[in-house]
């Protein structure tokens, strides 16, 4: 080994030296792959804000540079903001996604609770029936599902999207939720329990009260999830006055074989606004939400 | 918001092109009004079309004092057949909806009869065109009526000056606005047209001929086919591929034609077209006058270039291709005689003729005695560009629907999939020989007639 | 089980109470939780298990549904050449996809986290807009860049001389552009969930290797891989189902054209299904799905009860 500490010494050294330079070379070349993934990855939605702020003439120019803006107007957000079919949309998108995150936000907590705390048979194969069901896609159950509220006469109507968004929100958050409350010390149970609470008083006390964390980030998860399902509405919704705003942008805002490619821009920055700003406050909460899935098992 | 207020020349001034659409009551009625009559239409693609529908709602809801409630649904994403699909499904929904052409024949068996007023309607005006009869008939009645708003032709959109240029040709003097054809108009063949195609093309100018999956791009294909005497099945839905020589010709020709296309139409949408034309790109487009609409706003340089004219004739004849909407009441609705009295009311020539000026000409009365408005002649810039727009006498053609005459039900899915033109893209674009592609074709329509 | 001895805990707390009250509070412990449980059992059973027996039930019937005509759909769907395509199609785009998800989120990853912790929730918030935006919306946009006369992108690609592409036109070039769209979409996905992994890594292990004269390379094969190996399976397979399945992209950007060359199961089944009115057929196309979202579900659950064990 002598032999070897006897090269290690100017290796050390060198290595020490190499080492700053290697970590140099490091944070100098992430730094330029950070760039440019983020020109990448911001490119599609800012060449958006620049179509949302040409005037119609401008669009249709083919000569000039589609990067830059010459003459920016706002006529496009003033006609979507002012165009009630637009805040139609607007409305139907809040009330469908507020009732869903509710919903699921409720059934998610209760059935969490109940699974992560109380044994009872078929818990372990309700737990796994819930990973399962969260990897069943909608694209496999929008057809039968298209018959199903048809017979039950929702088809067109906000009502049978508030039905059938909990399939694609509840499994999640319940798995997220289960995930929380199970890393709660179970120390805390007990020490309630002795104390002489109930279930009940248990779970709105105790458990979301700690596992708020993990709470938010369900509801963000539900939030954006229901905001931006597009597969139920395309095929349950035809009428413009029950249409939430992806559909509604994508389908209403062109207008057959002409293109208002300025305001079909702008409405769709502005339909996707609310989960930006979202993301923009609770990024971490929303981050949690995701790695949450995997992490915590 | 009442979009009779707004002028035409606001709506496109404005730049804003998209008008609020959606649900509209007729204002307040003396009395009670005793029913409300729920109406789902075509969802128009000229900027102020709606604008006509809306009249004629207030006025007949206030002569008869019923409440007429009017959607307008697009087509765009299928939305207007899917919510026909769906209505049929639940047998609830609107009492009068507009149906596309091969929709009549999917539903007929829920669609409520309308020979009587079919019968006073043809007692006024004549006969309305044979695709649309044959369309709207089905097992010896009238299960829909024959719209004026939607209604529309695809002749040819040519930039005169550049077909001038480059291709010599002077379609202003073939088809002048009058009624009459120039002398060189029985030259106007798809012989001819391939010519200039390739002409237009050298130039850099090429025709803007949409391949793709949607209804432009079917529907003149689908005339091209019939100029040809080329059909692919016969009435029963029984192929006709093998043997079909007038099939193989076209095929050729549509072939031959595409090399002068330029080569992304085998994706274009109905919108590609008229982007292409308003761009400035293309010399030639088959649409009917709302791309010429557009340019007026956005491109007067090349909208004050524009002229209608017929589309070739092939050798079996000359064949315009045609979109008829329909209006049809379903057999589960509730107020099927006030849906009846309605439809009856924008049927008239008044309201036909109210309808077409509304969307500047776009839209194509059923009868043959309304070819003649007064809007063809005086639409402009240039004067005289959309007269040849509607199916005159002098043109000597006939109207023609896709696919005609297989049954409806195999119909809709050939239309909707849009085998002619893929059959087409198999070969200009797959590179297989015309056998393979036909050969193709033949299973597909297989397929589609088995599990039904 | 930490369960097990907290009941012999409380047992004891209340052994001062008779047995049979001990059972009766067993007993409605237990309906407490399936009380609770109820409205995830109705939302499972009436929402998903229900609709996907009634799925298999519809794809046997006939156009019309008046008929029950067994797997004749799926054995008209087969001798489709449309339908073949379909399903190859639908593997490549999700297998191209996925491993191209894996490789620029892994690196994306990698350079986060190579850079100070201060600055990389910044650079994090940037980098995962994409994710953000509903994916209707974003194709929206690309579908506008991608447009055949007024493409900006072809614009760039003018600047520099390279020649315009038929980004939607040809059937090699939309494939490829559906797959540039997911990827867009769903690289940071990757990223966030690689990062998180690779900060779970222990410092020291990387210390021990830099002492024992490992280069950055082999740092990265020799411990950085295997510490996050359930992380990425997990994700890979979690992306592979959800990509299968995917919907947005395709119908708003090509609609399967041309010539249905960009089709995958869940735009296929809508046109197929919805629009040209042929629901069981439609319904059988999504039934396609199935054996293959079975077995990844199978190694997904596999990896995460590996996973869970580990933990334990």
């Amino acid at each position: 080994m002598s032999a070897a500490t006897g090269r290690a010494i100017p290796g050390i050294y060198h290595k020490a030296g190499s080492l700053r330079a290697e970590r140099r070379w490091a944070l100098w070349s992430a730094y330029a792959s950070l760039i440019f993934a983020a020109i990448i990855m911001l490119a599609p939605p800012f060449y958006m804000l620049l179509t949302s702020l040409k005037t119609s003439a401008e669009v249709a120019d083919l000569g000039a540079n589609p990067w830059i803006v010459r003459n920016p107007t706002l006529e496009n957000y003033w006609a979507i903001i002012s165009n009630p079919m637009f805040r139609g949309f607007m409305y139907n998108s809040i009330k469908i996604t507020v009732v869903v995150v509710c919903l699921t936000m409720v059934i998610s907590i209760l059935a969490a609770f109940a699974l992560a705390r109380m044994r009872f048979w078929g818990s372990q194969m309700l737990a796994t029936g819930v990973f399962l069901t969260y990897l069943v896609p909608d694209t496999l159950l929008f057809i039968p599902l298209y018959q199903i509220v048809g017979s039950l006469g929702l088809l067109n109507s906000t009502w049978g999207l508030v039905l059938v968004y909990p399939t694609l929100t509840v499994p999640f958050c319940t798995w997220i939720m289960i995930g929380y409350f199970a890393s709660i010390p179970k120390e805390l149970d007990e020490a309630a329990l002795i104390d002489g609470a109930s279930w009940s008083q248990m779970l709105l006390k105790i458990f979301i009260p700690v596992a708020l964390p993990g709470i938010i980030a369900a509801t963000i998860f539900a939030f954006t999830v229901s905001w931006a399902a597009f597969v139920y509405p395309t095929a349950f919704i035809t009428r413009p006055d029950e249409m939430p705003l992806t559909i509604g942008v994508v389908s209403q805002l062109i207008r057959g074989d002409t293109f208002a490619w300025g305001q079909l821009m702008a409405g769709a920055l502005l339909a996707a606004l609310p989960p930006v700003i979202v993301y923009a406050f609770l990024m971490d909460y929303y981050i949690a939400g995701l790695t949450a899935g995997a992490t915590k098992g | 918001m009442s979009n009779k207020d707004l002028s035409r020349r606001t709506a496109l001034g404005a730049g804003a092109g998209v008008i609020a659409a959606g649900t509209l009551t007729s204002p307040a009625v003396f009395g009670q009004p005793t029913t409300t009559l729920r109406c789902a239409f075509w969802d128009h693609w000229v900027p102020t079309g709606n604008g006509a529908l809306r009249q004629l709602a207030q006025q007949f809801g206030e002569r008869n004092r019923v409440n007429v409630n009017l959607d307008f649904i697009t087509t765009v994403g299928n939305q207007l057949q899917l919510t026909a699909a769906a209505q049929a499904q639940s047998r609830s929904g609107h009492d009068i909806l507009s149906l596309s052409p091969w929709d009549i024949g999917a539903y007929a068996d829920q669609l409520e009869p309308v020979d009587d007023v079919m019968g006073r309607l043809i007692a006024k005006y004549g006969p309305p065109n044979p695709a649309a009869e044959f369309l709207a008939k089905h097992r010896g009645a009238w299960r829909a009526i024959p719209a004026t708003s939607g209604t529309q032709n695809k002749p040819a959109c040519v930039r005169f000056d550049l077909m001038q240029e480059h291709a010599g040709i002077d379609v202003r003097a073939m088809w002048p606005a009058e009624n009459r054809a120039g002398p060189t108009a029985n030259t106007w063949t798809w012989d001819t047209f391939l010519r200039a195609a390739e002409a237009c093309h050298r130039a850099g100018f090429p025709f803007g001929l949409p391949m793709g999956q949607f209804t432009d791009s079917v529907d003149w294909v689908g005339a091209l086919f019939e100029s040809y005497g080329a059909r692919v099945t016969d009435e029963r839905g029984n192929p006709t591929i093998r043997g079909n020589q007038q099939l193989r010709q076209v095929m050729d020709y549509a072939v031959r034609l595409s090399r002068f296309l330029p080569n992304d139409v085998w994706a274009w949408d109905d919108a590609a077209n008229n982007r292409a034309l308003i761009s400035g790109r293309s010399s030639l487009i088959f649409n009917p006058p709302s791309a010429w609409a557009v340019a007026k706003r956005d491109a007067p340089q090349v909208a004050e270039r524009c002229w209608t004219i017929p589309m070739p004739a092939g050798p079996r004849g000359r064949f315009l291709a045609y979109l008829p909407w329909n209006s049809g009441i379903w057999s589960f609705g509730r107020n099927k005689n006030v849906a009846k009295q309605f439809l009856e009311f924008i049927s008239q020539r008044e309201a036909a003729e109210l309808t077409t000026n509304t969307s500047n000409g776009y839209d194509i009365p059923p009868f043959g005695t309304m070819s003649d408005f007064k809007i063809w002649e005086t639409e402009g810039p240039p004067v005289g560009t959309v007269f040849n727009y509607p199916n005159k006498p002098h043109h000597q053609a006939t109207a023609h629907i896709a696919f005609a005459p297989a049954p409806p039900e195999l119909a809709s899915q050939m239309y909707i999939q849009a085998l002619n033109t893929k059959v087409i893209a198999r070969v200009a674009q797959g590179g297989e020989t015309i056998e393979q592609a036909l050969s193709w074709l033949e299973r597909e329509i297989t397929n589609m007639r088995r599990g039904g | 089980m930490a369960l097990d001895a907290t009941e012999g805990r409380l047992a004891v707390a209340r052994a001062r109470k008779p047995g049979n009250t001990l059972q009766r509070f067993a007993r409605r412990r237990s309906t407490i939780a399936f009380l609770m449980t109820l409205p995830l059992i109705a939302v499972i059973g009436g929402l998903v298990a229900w609709p996907a027996m009634y799925a298999m039930y519809l794809s046997t019937l006939n156009r019309r549904m008046t008929t029950f005509i067994g797997l004749e759909n799926f054995r008209i769907l087969l001798d489709s050449e449309t339908f073949r395509m379909v399903i190859w199609q639908s593997c490549f785009f999700a297998v191209t996809a996925v491993l191209l998800k894996a490789l620029i989120g892994f690196w994306l990853a990698h350079m986060l986290h190579h850079i100070p912790t201060k600055g990389q929730r910044k650079w994090r918030g940037m980098l995962l807009v994409p994710w953000v935006i509903p994916p209707a919306l974003s194709t929206l946009g690309w579908w506008w860049m991608f447009e055949p006369s007024y493409s900006s992108i072809n614009f760039l690609l003018n600047v520099f001389g390279v020649p315009s592409v038929p980004w939607l036109g040809e059937p090699w070039w939309a494939r490829i552009s559906v797959i540039i769209v997911n990827v867009w979409y769903g690289a940071p996905f990757f990223m966030i969930m690689y990062l998180a992994a690779l900060k779970s890594v222990p410092e020291q292990l990387y210390e021990a290797a830099a002492i024992d004269g490992a280069t950055s390379w082999q740092r990265l094969r020799y411990v950085t891989l295997p510490m996050m190996r359930n992380i990425i399976s997990i994700t890979v397979l979690f992306s592979l189902i959800v990509t299968f399945a995917n919907y947005d992209i395709v119908r708003v950007l090509t609609n399967g054209g041309p010539r249905d060359l960009t089709h995958v199961f869940a735009s296929y089944a809508f046109q197929v299904g919805v629009l040209s009115g042929n629901i069981p057929r439609g319904a059988a196309v999504s039934l396609f799905m199935f054996p293959l979202l079975a077995v990844i579900a199978y190694f997904v659950l596999r990896g995460i009860n590996q996973r869970n064990k580990e933990e334990a």
